[in-house]
């Protein structure tokens, strides 16, 4: 990725330089007299020539510029730092975060503190009202939140609701009615938007925070909520009151409209009460009047949420309303067709036939498809997908069409494409077509669909793991280099991919860089990581320097172990831990602290390996001590270790013991052997 | 006169307590508050004593240093010729150094500098790590979008972290 940027912009510079060239000078070799000609490289100039052959002269058009197209020049000339920070941090190794949980904390807080301080001045916006900016700034005057008139009047009623307070609003409309002032339906209507927009609750602070992650929860909740039956409505965000404030003053409204009807259905569908849409749609066609474009999308959604229906029974009734639509001449727009597809996503394998039907009648009435709609037809092919049978290949055609293309947001799912492409891209374990997919990411203003941070996280995490399974391994280093940890900090499930991958490409020398990577990133308590590369480190034999730096990395990964046990109170050292980081000490010739983890064997109650004992047998050897030996086998007669027996005959063959060594091993035998023997005699004695 | 040690003085930056806090004096585009009343001892630097005493490389040379070993406090064209506004940005400086040691309380006796560039506002600072990194956002997030408003241009704060104040010279 970073390697196409460098090469657009060699591209570019070397444009330029042409250009420039071609403009300054003739054929080279010649003094430049472009004065006189218009820039043409192919008329030779000859000393004294009367210079009668000159072509009229074009004056180019004059060109506008925007305002910022000197910034926009020089931006594209500058990459990503893979070094950098995002720069809403500041830029000091303390306060940059390591983990995504940091950066979510670092982002709220600076939001919160930006809230405090807002209120600060909305509150006491006397202090804050000296205009000393030429222009005017509006962003950094005060606003005004409280309305400013205070009798009851319809102007007032007008005034609250542009503040959009819900219940004031409210309050004011009934003193009007109960002071019988008339309410004009422009007002009313504005008072219906109002109320059916927010459904009857003020707007809270975070509204816009909490919106997009709620609705996707509810989504998710109503997939699963529709294979169930009846209480969906009421379990799941129904958030429509019978008899709210809303319906009250619908029906207090001497004369409804259009306008009226069409809000109160869009209100009732958005709050989840899409039944109640429905009824009220009807009662429109009774009043014989027209609804609109928008108020079509929400009926159709509306009869895709209805429950207690058979599939076939929805896709008819969502081709009666198009039906309808076209007879009441209304144009369908983007949001139709996306509507329809959301809907159809939702019948999952039903869905297919209708959505590519759907697709292509989009595409010959002549409107654009968002990348919303893309998302949902991957969603409808690849989501609930069974690899053992075919998988499409749509996403194949999608991604040709898509290539190269810039978009612009038409649809608020427009930012959830790049992650369920991707998410299909793995699925399918497919590089080629991962990196098309991140190729249109880069392509343009695309990379502001990526979405929030934690669908960021999802799609980079999936691209890497991706790149580590089926890449070279230079390659995927490169990827590390440049995506970690400056665009997402990685699971410790990509963590380990990334290890298996080195496993593969026998680098495993990238180890203990790869730990100390980890430790930044907030793995240093993982216990599954820090098996995963004790094992890979303590496989096989390596050459001595390896061995040094393995063992290195291994004695920190022993003393995040012992602070761990220091803040729990249940120690927790696994037994396969233990192993691979002695091993690794032997083999690096630190024979101290090998010793003193047996001793930790003891005190965690875990029991060595044999592969350990043969190890420790061997260095005891290379040591001539046979003091050690000794030990080695009182420990493995400790813990009644089989392997106690083959042990004791390696001493007594290799090592020169004198007399009293030989008693105790010979105790030490005897006593392993006899409770061998006694469970003999009571094998023989039970047959 | 008492010989007054100026080791209290020597923060002098800093108000000394209710009821003593005189008018600013201003040295070499330097704050320093202390009471008119008291012998200004320690105007040019810091006395030269037992070299026991940590100071800041800030502290250590006196105003006779700036524009040769030590840089200004606040950047800003107003005291070049045809320039004006100079006597609104030393208010604004002032108001703006104030401001950041009593919402930054671990700030180092280093005051901040300020630099304007074009429209904007940019604080330098330099802090100690006394609180935790996601205090540090909110306070940054809170100073900027409190100070934008009231000075009508952005305001920009760059902060930079030290484990413990910077030693500049221990010969004082």
């Amino acid at each position: 990725m970073a390697a196409v940027a460098t090469g657009r912009w060699l591209r570019f510079r070397c444009k330029l330089w042409l250009t420039l060239m071609g403009q300054r000078a003739g054929p080279c070799g010649q003094a430049p007299s472009c004065r006189f000609y218009s820039g043409s490289a192919t008329i030779p100039k000859v000393e004294g020539t009367n210079i009668t052959g000159i072509e009229e002269v074009v004056i180019p058009k004059k060109k506008t510029w925007d305002k910022v197209a000197v910034l926009q020049a020089l931006a594209s000339t500058v990459n990503r730092d893979a070094t950098a920070a995002p720069y809403a941090f500041q830029d000091d190794p303390f306060l940059i975060p390591t983990s995504s949980v940091e950066s979510r904390s670092f982002l709220l807080a600076k939001k919160s503190g930006e809230n405090a301080a807002k209120f600060i001045i909305n509150s006491h916006p006397k202090y804050f009202q000296k205009d000393i900016a030429e222009p005017h700034i509006p962003c950094l005057m005060p606003e005004y939140f409280e309305p400013q008139i205070e009798d009851i009047s319809e102007a007032a009623l007008r005034e609250r609701i542009k503040l959009k307070k819900v219940k004031a609003s409210v309050d004011m409309f009934d003193q009007l009615l109960q002071a019988g002032t008339a309410i004009s339906l422009e007002t009313s209507n504005s008072l219906l938007d109002l109320l059916c927009y927010y459904g009857d609750k003020e707007p809270s602070t975070d509204y816009h925070f909490q919106q997009s992650e709620k609705s996707e929860e509810l989504e998710e909740a109503a997939e699963e909520n529709n294979k169930k039956s009846e209480k969906a409505d009421h379990q799941f965000g129904v958030t429509w009151r019978t008899k709210n404030n809303a319906e009250r003053i619908f029906a207090l409204m001497p004369e409804k409209n259009s306008h009226s009807y069409c809000t109160m259905i869009r209100g009732m569908v958005k709050h989840r009460a899409p039944a109640r849409a429905l009824n009220l749609y009807t009662e429109l066609l009774n009043n014989r009047l027209h609804a609109d474009v928008y108020t079509f999308n929400a009926l159709i959604e509306a009869t895709a949420l209805s429950v207690s229906e058979k599939l076939e029974d929805k896709w008819n009734n969502i081709l009666e309303l198009l039906k309808q639509m076209a007879a009441q001449k209304v144009k369908p727009n983007l949001q139709t067709f996306n509507t329809i597809l959301k809907c159809l996503q939702r019948f999952h394998t039903f869905g297919r036939l209708p959505a590519l039907q759907t697709f292509r009648e989009m595409k010959a009435i002549g409107i654009e498809p968002s990348l919303a709609t893309y998302h949902y037809i991957i969603q409808l092919f690849y989501h609930h997908e069974n690899p053992s049978k075919g998988s499409s290949l749509i996403i194949y055609d999608i991604m040709n069409e898509l290539t190269g293309q810039k978009f612009s947001p038409k649809d608020p799912d427009d930012d959830m494409f790049f992650q369920s492409a991707m998410k299909a891209c793995s699925f399918l374990r497919d590089l080629e077509l991962a990196y098309q997919v991140h190729g249109l990411l880069n392509t343009g203003d695309n990379w502001k669909f990526i979405g929030p941070d934690h669908r960021r996280n999802f799609y980079y995490s999936k691209f890497f793991s991706l790149v580590c399974l089926m890449e070279q391994i230079d390659v995927t280093l490169k990827w590390y280099k440049d995506l970690i940890p400056s665009v997402f900090f990685p699971r410790s499930q990509t963590l380990i991919d990334l290890l298996q991958a080195l496993d593969v490409a026998n680098r495993l020398e990238v180890i203990p860089q790869i730990w100390k990577d980890s430790k930044e990133y907030g793995h240093t308590f993982h216990n599954v990581l820090k098996e995963e590369i004790l094992m890979l480190m303590a496989r096989d034999k390596h050459s001595p320097e390896l061995q040094v730096a393995f063992a290195d990395c291994a004695a920190d990964i022993k003393s995040t172990y012992e602070s761990q046990d220091g803040r729990q109170t249940a120690p927790e050292w696994p037994a396969n831990s233990l192993n691979y980081v002695a091993v690794l000490f032997l083999r690096a010739g630190r024979t101290q602290e090998a010793w003193k983890m047996l001793g930790l064997f003891k005190k965690h109650n875990k029991i060595p390996g044999n592969e350990l004992l043969n190890e420790f047998m061997d260095s005891a050897k290379a040591s001539n001590s046979p003091a050690q030996a000794i030990e080695i086998v009182k420990l493995a007669s400790a813990f009644s270790l089989p392997i106690c027996e083959s042990l004791t005959q390696r001493v007594m063959a290799d090592f020169a013991i004198n007399q009293e060594q030989k008693e105790a091993l010979g105790n030490l035998t005897s006593l392993t052997s006899d409770s061998d023997t006694d469970s003999d005699s009571d094998i023989n004695e039970g047959k | 006169h008492p010989a007054v040690v100026p080791s209290g003085l020597l923060l002098g930056r800093r108000c000394r307590g209710q009821g003593r806090e005189g008018t600013l004096a201003w040295v070499g585009g330097h704050a320093e508050s202390r009471p008119l009343s008291a012998p200004r001892t320690g105007l040019l630097g810091v006395r030269v004593g037992k070299g026991d005493k940590s100071v800041t490389y800030e502290e250590a040379h006196g105003p006779r240093y700036i524009a040769h070993h030590k840089g200004r406090l606040s950047l800003h064209t107003g005291n070049l010729y045809g320039e004006d506004h100079a006597a609104e940005q030393m208010v604004e400086d002032v108001f703006l150094q104030k401001f950041m040691l009593g919402t930054f309380p671990v700030c180092l006796s280093d005051p901040r500098i300020l630099k304007r560039r074009a429209h904007q506002l940019e604080v330098s600072a330099l802090v100690l790590r006394q609180l935790p990194a996601h205090k540090f956002h909110l306070l940054v997030g809170y100073s900027e979008t409190l100070l934008s408003p009231c000075y009508k241009r952005p305001v920009c704060l760059h902060l930079q972290t030290v484990p413990s104040k910077v030693v500049g010279s221990l010969y004082k």
